[in-house]
């Protein structure tokens, strides 16, 4: 569990590190919107294109991209198989009583594979390239505008950035639990599903008990220094425009003309489409 | 007028039942008055329920009193308005690392306070800026907090609240939590940060020997105030001290034994400020009749590592738990790859206590781990009782109950209504009859140094030390030969951890059960331990009987180990040219060994 790596935080400096939290919030939201709207290669080419550069410029490691991703492999798979055997069409290349792979369906996994593995990267670029605090501090802002309805967006935001903190704070608490209830003759694997449900009571009161008490004392802790909501409240870090964050604006603006312009071609027939 | 003053300070809550209604109500903190004065180093001791973290959170109004007033800087803490002022003057360090950090980043972390207090953006990387130079983890500025180790977590918290430019820092048991290496750290940035900003510092401890230092002492029993005066004061009254569930720090014990002894003087004795400094007199008190040259107890090199030092020992490798060069590593194949475990060769035999001593990250609890098949080794072999436990058709689940593994904070792993049904989970899943069970968890609950009484209370509304003791016979229930702690005394205070290990002692001889116990301090273990072994960076560095390791040289002087001052003192005899037998290491043997001399 601990090893897990998707989403985790990738302590570099670059220049997409140092860009503003909502630049990148909005870049990933349309680029991820602009990807279920694809039709054809040229354009998920585009996509990747895009992709490539942008991890490239970020100095994240491929292998520490390819290393998270690993865990929800098998899910990718299954899904892409699924699709593969589901997607019906008249061009049967592939016949077994009732299972049968058209071109049309192995074309779909093709993409619902390269669709998913982008939405994945895209998205885990976010928090590859922003700390909790920050992409928080970013959603805060971005949504300011809901204060007006009476949303406590403020706290939510507090509340977000103190779950993200504590995610691997609480995973290890968990890891330890298990281990010594296993030290303590418990055997996870053993046993049908309603035995398999009781034995997980022995984990999850103390991981609850546990909880609780860091909270009070986070509570106290977050009193001690002074917190009282966010009247009066200044950041070290506050968000504020910069050029490079313009600039990445207009190449998103182009990012989307070229997408548009691709599936014009397309549609008048100029570009062959798969 | 003082900074602090405190004037019949009465703070009572009320404990509720289930339903919500008052079952009694608990006097906390019972008249206590005092001041305090700006720079002062002042230390509160008691142990644990005796008080002195509710009165540390009543001076920066976490917590405001039921009678009487505490004013901090001027300022009534009941005076609402004000409270931020009260909590900006005086900050506060909590004991548990984890939870009190809130940035995901180190420098966001400490940038919190000023945060709150509305500071302009340029000050606040100022304040940050300051604070991580004054507590040296500029270089950790751009971490995430989670990849910290306890101590510097400790010194980020230390830096969230220097940046807020506090008149005062209480430490609510800053240390309990830390390594003996940390806590010193930790103790010395106090000390800086009140010789050399003129910061007001308020200690709270349970381990009187991090109380030296301080200007005032203040020693709490029950919620009352038994004892104030400065160190010196404090350690003479050894009775009040004990009485009030503490010890005198080990350097007093010593110099209140010689004195007694008449082997020094009183004059002597308030002269001594440190180890070495009692080392040094006794050097020269000896060796009147031998030509006493000072240079010979001073500090030889520094040895980091201490090199490695194996007594041979025999063993029959068909019983207890044997390690054949044990190999593990974290993170296989991956950019973090580290080695855990190197080529360990360990022989567990029956009956024995051994200590496992080492630093954070030493490799002493993945090392325990194997013991009981928790973890598999990379390479190599784990034998009990001569077999493979990495055979296919190895009873794992037998030998987890031969092999009983406590963890560190075992406490935290209980789960269950009542003690009893607590006790009896661990035999219960060896699909044992619940009534075989139940009488197993008695006799465990007893062997504990439980009464009965205590079967039907749920674990969580124990205390600290009695929860220990429960969770320590959850494992015993299960009828092990083997049982493996780790740190079993952390967060304890200093008499329920004397009463816990001697509780081990007394398994190893009625029960014949090994112990194998995994410690940070030297210090500790000295009375108990057998056996000893040291590890380093996942190796075995050190292994043999107790009185083979104290008797190392390199060992001795390595900065890394919390080496207990009985040997300290025996090694500077010897090395001032005294003829003594520097094996020794319990402190009833030194100060036999003293005596003859």
């Amino acid at each position: 569990m601990r090893e897990m790596t998707i989403g985790k935080y990738y302590s570099v400096d670059s220049v997409i590190h140092r860009l503003d939290p909502r630049v990148k919030l909005v870049v990933t939201f349309i680029y991820v919107i602009s990807l279920l709207f694809m039709r054809n290669i040229y354009m998920y080419a585009a996509a990747f294109a895009v992709l490539l550069v942008y991890v490239n410029i970020s100095k994240v490691k491929w292998s520490y991209i390819i290393k998270g991703t690993k865990g929800i492999m098998a899910f990718l798979v299954f899904t892409v198989i699924l699709q593969m055997f589901t997607v019906k069409g008249a061009d049967i290349i592939f016949k077994w009583r009732f299972i049968s792979i058209t071109r049309t369906g192995i074309y779909s996994a093709l993409f619902l594979l390269i669709r998913l593995i982008l939405i994945i990267t895209g998205s885990s670029m976010m928090t590859y390239t922003t700390t909790p605090t920050a992409l928080t501090d970013g959603l805060e802002r971005l949504l300011s505008w809901m204060k007006k309805l009476g949303i406590p967006v403020h706290e939510i935001a507090m509340i977000m950035s103190i779950a993200l903190r504590f995610i691997p704070v609480l995973t290890g608490e968990l890891d330890r639990i298990m281990k010594a209830q296993t030290a303590r003759g418990v055997d996870f694997n053993e046993g049908n599903i309603i035995k398999r449900v009781k034995k997980l009571l022995p984990i999850i009161v103390p991981l609850f008990v546990s909880a609780i008490r860091r909270s009070n004392d986070l509570a106290l802790a977050m009193d001690a220094r002074c917190y009282h909501g966010e009247e009066g409240r200044t950041k070290m870090k506050p968000l504020q425009y910069d050029r490079n964050d313009y600039i990445v604006y207009i190449l998103l603006v182009v990012y989307l003309v070229v997408l548009i312009i691709l599936k014009r071609l397309l549609h008048l027939g100029i570009l062959s489409g798969i | 007028m003082g900074f602090i003053e405190i004037k019949n300070l009465v703070f009572e809550y009320f404990r509720r039942d289930d339903e919500g209604n008052v079952e009694e109500m608990v006097e906390a903190i019972s008249d206590i008055s005092f001041d305090v004065e700006q720079g002062d180093f002042i230390a509160i001791v008691g142990k644990n329920g005796s008080g002195k973290s509710t009165l540390a959170k009543q001076i920066n109004a976490l917590l405001t009193p039921s009678e009487g007033t505490v004013i901090v800087d001027g300022i009534d803490t009941k005076d609402e308005e004000l409270r931020l002022a009260v909590r900006k003057t005086a900050g506060m360090v909590f004991q548990n690392p984890d939870n009190q950090i809130i940035g995901s980043l180190v420098e966001e972390d400490v940038a919190f306070g000023p945060e709150n207090l509305g500071f302009s953006k340029e000050k606040i990387w100022n304040q940050v800026d300051n604070a991580l130079d004054c507590t040296e983890m500029e270089e950790y500025r751009a971490v995430n907090p989670n990849n910290l180790s306890g101590g510097q977590k400790q010194r980020v918290a230390i830096a969230g609240v220097l940046a807020m430019e506090p008149k005062c820092i209480i430490f609510d048991e800053a240390t309990a939590m830390l390594d003996p290496v940390s806590r010193k750290h930790i103790l010395n940035t106090a000390v800086m940060l009140n010789k050399e900003k003129g910061i007001t510092i308020i200690w709270i401890t349970h381990h009187m020997d991090e109380v030296i230092a301080a200007d005032k002492v203040m020693v709490m029993k029950q919620g009352k105030l038994m004892l104030q005066g400065t160190p010196k004061q404090i350690f003479d009254k050894e009775d009040v001290i004990y009485d009030c569930g503490l010890m005198p720090p080990n350097l007093y014990q010593y110099i209140n034994f010689l004195l007694e002894q008449k082997m020094i003087d009183r004059e002597e004795a308030e002269s001594i400020e440190s180890d070495e400094q009692l080392v040094d007199l006794l050097c020269t008190k000896y060796s009147d009749e031998i030509s006493y040259s000072k240079t010979s107890s001073g500090k030889t090199s520094v040895n980091k590592n201490p090199g490695r030092q194996y007594q041979h020992l025999e063993y029959n490798p068909a019983e207890g738990i044997l390690l054949d060069n044990v190999n593990y590593i974290y993170n296989k194949g991956f950019a973090g790859e580290t080695y855990a475990l190197k080529n360990i060769d360990l022989h567990i035999g029956k009956g024995e206590f051994i200590a496992v001593i080492g630093s954070t990250g030493s490799g002493k609890s993945t090392l325990m781990q194997h013991l009981n098949g928790l973890l598999m080794p990379e390479t190599g072999s784990v034998y009990y009782n001569g077999k493979d436990i990495s055979d296919k058709d190895f009873p794992l689940k037998e030998l987890r109950q031969k092999v009983g593994l406590v963890f560190q904070y075992p406490e935290y792993q209980l789960f269950a209504e009542s003690v009893e049904q607590d006790v009896a989970f661990g035999p219960l899943n060896m699909n044992i009859s619940r009534v075989e069970a139940n009488q197993r968890a008695y006799s465990a609950i007893e062997a504990v140094g439980l009464s009965d009484t205590i079967y039907d209370v749920p674990p969580l509304s124990l205390s600290g030390g009695q929860k220990r003791r429960v969770a320590i016979a959850g494992v015993l229930a299960m009828g092990p030969e083997y049982l493996v702690l780790d740190e079993p005394t952390s967060g304890l205070d200093p008499v329920s951890a004397k009463d816990l290990l001697d509780m081990l002692k007394k398994l190893q001889h009625e029960q014949g059960i090994t112990i194998v116990m995994v410690s940070h301090s030297m210090e500790e273990v000295a009375e108990y331990a057998d056996r000893i072994v040291v590890m380093d960076n996942g190796e075995i560095v050190v292994d043999g009987e107790a009185a083979y390791v104290y008797s190392l040289n390199t060992l001795i002087d390595s900065p890394c180990y919390d080496v207990p001052l009985g040997v300290k003192i025996l090694h500077g005899l010897k090395a001032a040219g005294i003829d003594i037998d520097i094996c020794k290491h319990r402190k009833k043997d030194v100060f036999a060994e003293l005596c003859s001399r």
